[in-house]
């Protein structure tokens, strides 16, 4: 029984990793940028629904219809403005990222002033019990909305035309442009799409999670442990890798020790870099990155 | 015949480096006109500038009257102006039906998809035999047979093929070389062909360039340049 | 004094095989550095909190010189140095502690472990490139950072070490603030003549080549991992150092601190960034811009509420990544250039 419960606590987990990375493995794959701020993205999304909820009322999972274009629209500002000038730039990418990393998580500080919040919901808290196991809605929630998001993400990118440009862009950039493809444009959407994703993600944690504005930290470095291992660029990599975290972190919380969970999937990440940097069903892999200079 | 495309004195190069040093050529409705040139003189550079990838600096480019000098890539297939690019470059992760589809993406010829695919296939019956493989898997003459096919997906009104011979056997450059016949035959399409390999190349051709180092070096009809004992000489072995 | 200079060797016997300028004039130009840097240290040695504040951007201008050598010149982008230095603060405070070893002694421990240990770590992350190495590294971090937590008997754990006041010149303990400056200061001199003499050796001149072009490097007989492996051991090193002398002048240290991004590990590359990487001068000249800068802008709106000094230094980290690519040293490197042509022509 144990172990059922473990398995569930992990696959729950596991949701959670793959929803936040979801929007991250997609700007990895399709834009080849690193975004160090992508945990603060999901931050933001969590702050949003308490926003809608302090000034409108509403429930998270209402929220969501508001918070998720808002995060789209500060996506695509933020390609614009900062990561578009630097496109060739990885190096000065980590700065960027990092200082907007930083500008964000002290600007949220700023204004709460280190207050924590949490945005109550009707429907989330409720658990229930299948056989011996307690499952609470919020993470169910999370864990049916990542198979959602990751269904309609994979039809969205093999069935419609934009999402099969945006396919042509992650392989082959000069030839797309033959295509009359606009690259540069494809790839501010991309980027839009992956931080409405990490909006989703958040508004969707805001009912399990207390806020405060260094939260994004504890995502970041998951997600790339998850999208390293899933490999870049693929929509069942961010799915399954997340699951495979959730369970590892699961595991060796019960079977080795709750504190070392961290570091233990961190030595997973590591050791699929280094020695599978496709990931498990990656087309292009972490070796690409900066070996394959593409324009 | 009317003039389709004119450059003139264009000189481009990749970062500080040189490359085409003032270049000027035409290209006629309906014609079939080849550069040639050994490697490394500069011919992929004349077709990346015309079609966008690179930009010039300096000269002047002209598609059916519309000046498209510095355009970037995505705008000038609109034009009517379409490329193969060396090797092809396929998008090799997707299926050939996806890759045909993309070739029509551009905005003055998406609503023909439907249209130029069945034109396409008709054209090359074995790409509708394999419109569901990946890209990938296709061997190499079908792979460049693929390529010209999704250029051709934008129905555009030039046609530029870089190096189309390169990487294949004989017998599928034969087979290749009549495609591009049997292209010009059947559709109303003008073709630009840079080639490495001559011969062929000039018995293909209305009207023929031969790019040294940057400049064009000589320029003629095509029989006429193919029986000319310098380039025989210089560019055919004998 | 910059790597461009370095690279163009002469082949004429009056110069020296590593770069245009001969030694003496190098030395010439170092000793008037440094003795620049030592102004501020002279005008304001009684303002107690300018002379903290002085303090820690020599400390940090040598950190960021050891972190130059293998991201600078070297072209591997580290975010993990906040390992190394962790090392060498842990190391030299449980020798002091538990052995009462010297720190002046225990020093060597923590370089010469790093030594061995940073080549070990980076060694496989090698083939990744630019951003992935970069991600690894931090992963390094972070995984350090939950093993110091977790191992409370070598590192005392979340609450971390305390080294007690024990004022003595061979516990590196001293009542007088402005020998900790000094010692800084020296630690400063020690890193930029390091600096200095490697990229006028072979390796330096190697380290480039393989930066700019990895694969001529290889195929030009430059064993390029070698090279590599040498400059992160003499890279960690040094950082190690730096964080034995780090404990023993703030005398507490926890993981939080050692390993916080923000204030170590992604200092040491914003320093030489802004300053510009790649260069002698560049990390120092970041150092003094930015450490000063920083303590001023706390000074003035940490009261105003929390984080906003962050914000602004936030907002330092983003422009100078949009604008000043090639940071100060650069730019001053852009003039002399032109000055250069300007005469010539």
């Amino acid at each position: 029984m144990d172990i059922l419960n473990i398995l569930v606590v992990g696959l729950l987990l596991g949701g959670i990793y793959g929803l936040v990375s979801i929007g991250l493995n997609l700007i990895f794959g399709v834009i080849r940028i690193v975004n160090f701020a992508h945990g603060e993205l999901v931050m933001l999304g969590m702050y949003g629904a308490y926003l809608a909820y302090a000034t409108l009322g509403l429930d998270p999972y209402i929220a969501v219809l508001l918070v998720v274009p808002a995060l789209f629209v500060v996506g695509i500002i933020v390609h614009r403005l900062v990561l578009q000038p630097l496109h060739a730039e990885s190096n000065m990418q980590i700065f960027a990222t990092f200082g907007l990393l930083i500008i964000l998580q002290n600007a949220v500080l700023a204004i709460t002033r280190g207050e924590g919040f949490s945005v109550p919901s009707k429907v989330a808290g409720f658990t229930f019990g299948v056989g011996d196991i307690r499952v609470t809605v919020s993470r169910l929630v999370i864990f049916l909305a990542l198979t959602a998001t990751a269904i309609a993400l994979h039809l969205f990118l093999k069935r419609t035309l934009i999402g099969k440009s945006i396919r042509a862009v992650t392989q082959d950039r000069q030839a797309a442009r033959l295509m009359g493809i606009n690259v540069e444009r494809t790839f501010t959407i991309t980027f839009g799409i992956g931080s409405a994703l990490a909006g989703l993600a958040g508004v969707l944690l805001s009912p399990i999670y207390t806020l405060s504005p260094g939260i994004g930290g504890n995502f970041i470095l998951a997600a790339f442990a998850v999208v390293v291992l899933g490999g870049l660029g693929s929509v069942a990599g961010a799915y399954f890798g997340g699951m495979i975290v959730g369970l590892v972190e699961a595991f060796a919380g019960f079977y080795i020790d709750p504190e070392l969970k961290q570091a233990i999937w961190f030595l997973i990440f590591l050791v699929v870099l280094i020695v599978r940097p496709t990931g498990l069903f990656g087309q292009v892999g972490a070796e690409e990155v900066g070996f394959r200079e593409q324009n | 015949m009317s003039r389709l495309l004119t450059v003139e004195n264009v000189s481009s190069g990749y970062g500080l480096t040189p490359v085409l040093r003032g270049v000027s050529m035409h290209v006629d409705t309906g014609e079939v006109v080849a550069v040639v040139g050994a490697n490394g003189v500069g011919k992929s550079t004349l077709l990346r500038t015309i079609t966008g990838l690179v930009h010039p600096t300096g000269g002047d480019i002209t598609f059916d009257g519309v000046h498209i000098t510095g355009l970037p890539a995505h705008r000038i297939v609109s034009h009517g102006l379409a490329m193969v690019p060396e090797g092809g470059r396929l998008f090799t992760f997707m299926t050939v039906m996806e890759n045909l589809e993309l070739g029509a993406f551009n905005p003055t010829s998406r609503e023909d998809t439907q249209q130029s695919l069945h034109e396409v296939m008709e054209l090359f019956p074995i790409l509708r035999e394999r419109r569901a493989q990946r890209a990938g898997s296709l061997s190499g003459g079908e792979r460049q047979m693929c390529a010209i096919a999704r250029a051709l997906m934008s129905r555009p009104r030039m046609l530029m093929l870089d190096e189309p011979s390169l990487g294949l056997s004989p017998v599928m450059l034969e087979k290749v070389f009549d495609l591009i016949r049997m292209v010009v035959a059947s559709r109303d399409v003008t073709v630009l062909l840079i080639e490495q390999n001559v011969a062929d190349a000039l018995e293909m051709a209305n009207r023929a360039y031969v790019i040294e180092h940057g400049v064009i070096a000589k320029t003629g009809p095509g029989a006429e340049m193919l029986h000319d004992p310098d380039i025989q000489r210089a560019y055919m072995g004998l | 004094m910059n790597s461009d200079d370095l690279a163009t060797a002469d082949p004429s016997p009056n110069r020296p095989a590593g770069g245009i300028l001969p030694w003496r004039r190098v030395a010439l130009l170092y000793a008037v550095g440094l003795l620049v840097t030592l102004v501020p240290l002279l005008l304001l040695s009684r303002n107690f909190f300018w002379l903290n504040i002085i303090t820690y951007t020599y400390l940090f201008a040598g950190l960021a010189v050891a972190w130059n050598i293998i991201a600078g010149f070297g072209g591997q982008f580290s975010l993990g140095h906040g390992v190394f230095f962790a090392i060498g603060a842990y190391t030299t405070a449980r020798l002091f502690l538990d052995w009462e070893i010297s720190p002046w002694l225990g020093l060597l421990p923590g370089a010469i472990a790093c030594a061995v240990v940073g080549p070990l770590i980076f060694w496989p992350t090698f083939r990744l490139k630019g951003s992935f190495f970069a991600i690894a590294t931090l992963a390094f971090n972070e995984v350090a950072l939950v093993l110091a937590n977790y191992l409370e008997s070598v590192t005392g754990g979340p609450r971390g070490l305390q080294v007690p006041f024990r004022a003595a010149f061979k516990n590196m303990i001293f009542t007088d603030p402005r020998a900790y400056t000094v010692l800084m200061f020296v630690f400063m001199a020690i890193a930029v003549g390091i600096s200095i003499v490697l990229m006028r050796s072979r390796l330096g001149y190697y380290l480039l080549a393989v930066r700019e072009d990895e694969d001529a490097a290889r195929a030009a007989g430059i064993s390029v991992i070698q090279v590599k492996l040498r400059a992160t051991a003499l890279s960690a090193a040094l950082t190690a150092i730096g964080g034995g002398l780090f404990a023993m002048y703030i005398r507490t240290i926890d993981p939080l601190t050692l390993f916080s991004l923000p204030d170590i590990g992604v200092k040491f590359a914003l320093l030489s960034l802004i300053g510009g990487m790649g260069t002698i001068t560049g990390p120092v000249l970041g150092a003094f811009l930015i450490i000063p800068l920083e303590s001023y802008l706390r000074a003035v709106f940490g009261g105003s509420g929390p984080g906003v000094h962050l914000i602004l230094l936030g907002f330092v980290m983003l422009l100078a990544a949009l604008f000043m690519r090639r940071g100060v040293a650069g730019a001053i490197d852009s003039l002399r250039q032109h000055w250069r042509h300007r005469r010539s022509a």
